[in-house]
């Protein structure tokens, strides 16, 4: 199979890094090019020693490199829908970060560029291509819990807003500036912004859709933040299973401006952890475990060092066997809109403090 | 010692710390106004404790949950912002209103302060999930469910996040409570966790109730704070189950509306 040539756009998404090593290694993509947003990221970029062309205009990166065949969207969520249009119209697949727009409008539009243009547009849920999901999706399928009545959740993380800044600017994360609540000072587009995953996660392990949302936001553990920094979520599926999840940026970091060892405070920067609750027993997942640990450099302090699984190589893998063969995603824009919408619910109910039905 | 002696077990404490009581103690209910009976306090369910009767809440005297109060009280975390407690048993020992029960007066007890108010959802009578705001505005989630295998040990995890400093009663990066010795031989596999060498045999549901009894035979004012306590913490349950039904926050009485 013709590898597929591929660039990055703007490099300034959490994820870029994982994108470098996806993008070098992978022996069907070919990586001709990065678009850089700002002169700090270009440097960034050019100090991990690539050997790609680096451009601060994506339309100087085409104009260079027409054949380019497909982008990782890796910017911040204001600039997606700028970037949806100037893909579909030089017919450039498009591999999306988890939010593409908070907007229903917006979304909708990019719904129907993909649609008229007839490009490829994947979500980046790369948990579906993690074994141990796939374990659990192996021990659901297999009935082993009988009927579920609880699927709880975490998906928390430090703070990554003094490395990938947009992260903490409700107009950048969210899209526009909406208080959390009245009486609050501050604003949607936090740690439930950054934390998609499990909203996607339940309706695919569920086979069922959201019924209502309750949510509640906590004290920021920041309080410098004007975004949330720690919110809960609970309500039921159609099916009647209930949920609880926590989304927090609840794991303290070192402010660093580049991440890098020693950006932890405490010792795990992250963790989604499962808790399925059924008739005949319950499982308990850690999708990121079992790790390794030291207490070394850079700050001596104990620490979890990851031993990160390859769900990136499968979700790389899926992108290109639907651009060389016309496939549609599994997560695709139509199949993530519900998930956007619930977020959406979860921020109604914070500031109403009332259960929102989808 | 077997599971039949913690009567023997709490008359042994009594005598070796020459507490003085002026009638007979049992702990189990029984049909007798003349014993004073000491059980936990959510075998009682929402029925009022009869004179004779105190509800224990039990669980305050483990020497993990007494730890995570100090941490908190002595600001070695300080400004809790998050709770995450959750609690699994099985549907023999426990009910959903016995997990709530414990859950909610732990969460009272280590955050040092009440609850405002609950937003719940419950499936099957089995499973719920609870979010709670205190008073002091620090949010909290509490996972229960009765769907463990009969048999099997409890599965908990209470941690407090705060603005400088997390605190658990669970190892980082594990997903269920360590044990103190583990046995594998030709026999199988066993863990132990033993947490208290007067009471060396009993498990330790049963420490907690002897321990908790004697606290109240020593300190006899205890007996009406818990039984306050008692009668507050079936009102949260009240409030819990009302929010399942109605899809809606509740706040405890004197609470926001």
């Amino acid at each position: 199979m013709k590898p597929v040539k591929i660039a990055i756009l703007s490099l300034t998404h959490g994820h870029t890094r994982k994108y470098y090593q996806s993008l070098n290694d992978n022996p069907k993509l070919e990586w001709l090019a990065v678009y850089a947003e700002t002169e700090k990221v270009r440097d960034n970029f050019l100090a991990w020693g690539y050997n790609i062309p680096c451009y601060m205009n994506g339309n100087e990166m085409f104009d260079k490199h027409p054949d380019i065949e497909a982008v990782v969207m890796a910017s911040a969520n204001n600039v997606h829908l700028r970037q949806f249009r100037s893909c579909a119209e030089r017919g450039i697949h498009i591999l999306s970060m988890k939010i593409p727009s908070f907007d229903m409008e917006e979304y909708a539009e990019m719904i129907d560029l993909v649609a008229k243009s007839g490009i490829v547009c994947q979500i980046e849920l790369e948990l579906h291509y993690n074994p141990v999901v796939a374990r659990m999706k192996d021990i659901l399928e297999k009935d082993e819990l009988g009927n579920i009545s609880a699927f709880n959740a975490t998906n928390i993380t430090l703070s990554p807003v003094w490395a990938f800044p947009w992260q903490g600017v409700p107009e950048e994360s969210y899209g526009k500036r909406v208080p959390l609540c009245p009486g609050d000072n501050r604003f949607r587009g936090g740690a439930l912004c950054d934390h998609p995953h499990v909203f996607d996660m339940i309706r695919w392990l569920t086979k069922s859709d959201f019924d209502f949302v309750n949510a509640a936001v906590g004290p920021n553990i920041r309080p410098d933040l004007v975004v949330e920094d720690t919110i809960l979520v609970n309500g039921k599926m159609k099916n009647g299973v209930s949920f609880l999840f926590d989304t927090s940026w609840s794991r303290l970091e070192e402010r660093l401006e580049v991440p890098g060892p020693g950006w932890e405070i405490y010792p795990k920067r992250m963790e989604v952890n499962v808790t399925i609750s059924g008739e005949k027993g319950v499982v308990l997942v850690d999708c990121f475990g079992p790790n390794v640990y030291h207490n070394g450099k850079p700050n001596d302090r104990y620490t979890v060092q990851y031993t990160y699984f390859d769900e990136w190589i499968g979700m790389m893998d899926e992108f290109v066997d639907c651009i060389r063969n016309n496939k549609t995603p599994k997560i695709n824009l139509s199949w993530h809109r519900q998930t956007i919408e619930v977020i959406n619910a979860c921020y109604e109910s914070v500031a109403s403090g009332k259960s929102v039905y989808l | 010692m077997n599971p039949m002696d913690i009567d023997v077990a709490l008359a042994n404490l009594l005598e070796k710390y020459q507490v003085a009581i002026g009638q007979p103690v049992c702990l189990g209910l029984k049909e007798d106004d003349e014993q004073l009976q000491l059980v936990p306090g959510h075998f009682f369910g929402t029925v009022l404790p009869k004179i004779n009767q105190i509800p224990l809440l039990t669980w305050r005297t483990a020497r993990k949950f007494t730890e995570l109060k100090k941490i908190v009280e002595d600001t070695v975390i300080q400004d809790p912002c998050l709770f995450r407690f959750c609690c699994m048993g099985d549907p023999v020992q426990w009910s959903l209103f016995s997990l709530l029960y414990r859950e909610l007066d732990l969460l009272e007890y280590i955050g040092n302060s009440k609850v405002l108010s609950v937003q719940a959802v419950i499936s099957d009578q089995k499973a719920g999930n609870v979010m709670v705001r205190l008073e002091n505005q620090a949010l909290c989630s509490i996972e229960v469910s009765i769907q463990m295998p009969v048999g099997s040990s409890m599965i908990e995890r209470h941690e407090i996040i705060a603005r400088r400093g997390v605190t658990s009663d669970l190892v980082v990066d594990t997903q269920i409570p360590q044990s103190s010795v583990y046995c594998y031989t030709s026999q199988g596999e066993t863990h132990f966790t033993d947490v208290d060498n007067e009471l060396f045999g009993l498990d330790n549901l049963q420490i907690e109730h002897v321990r908790s009894a004697f606290r109240v035979l020593e300190k006899p004012d205890l007996a009406e704070n818990w039984r306050q306590q008692h009668l507050h913490l079936c009102t949260l349950i009240d409030m819990v189950f009302e929010s399942n039904n109605m899809h809606q926050r509740i706040f405890s009485k004197g609470g926001q509306i």
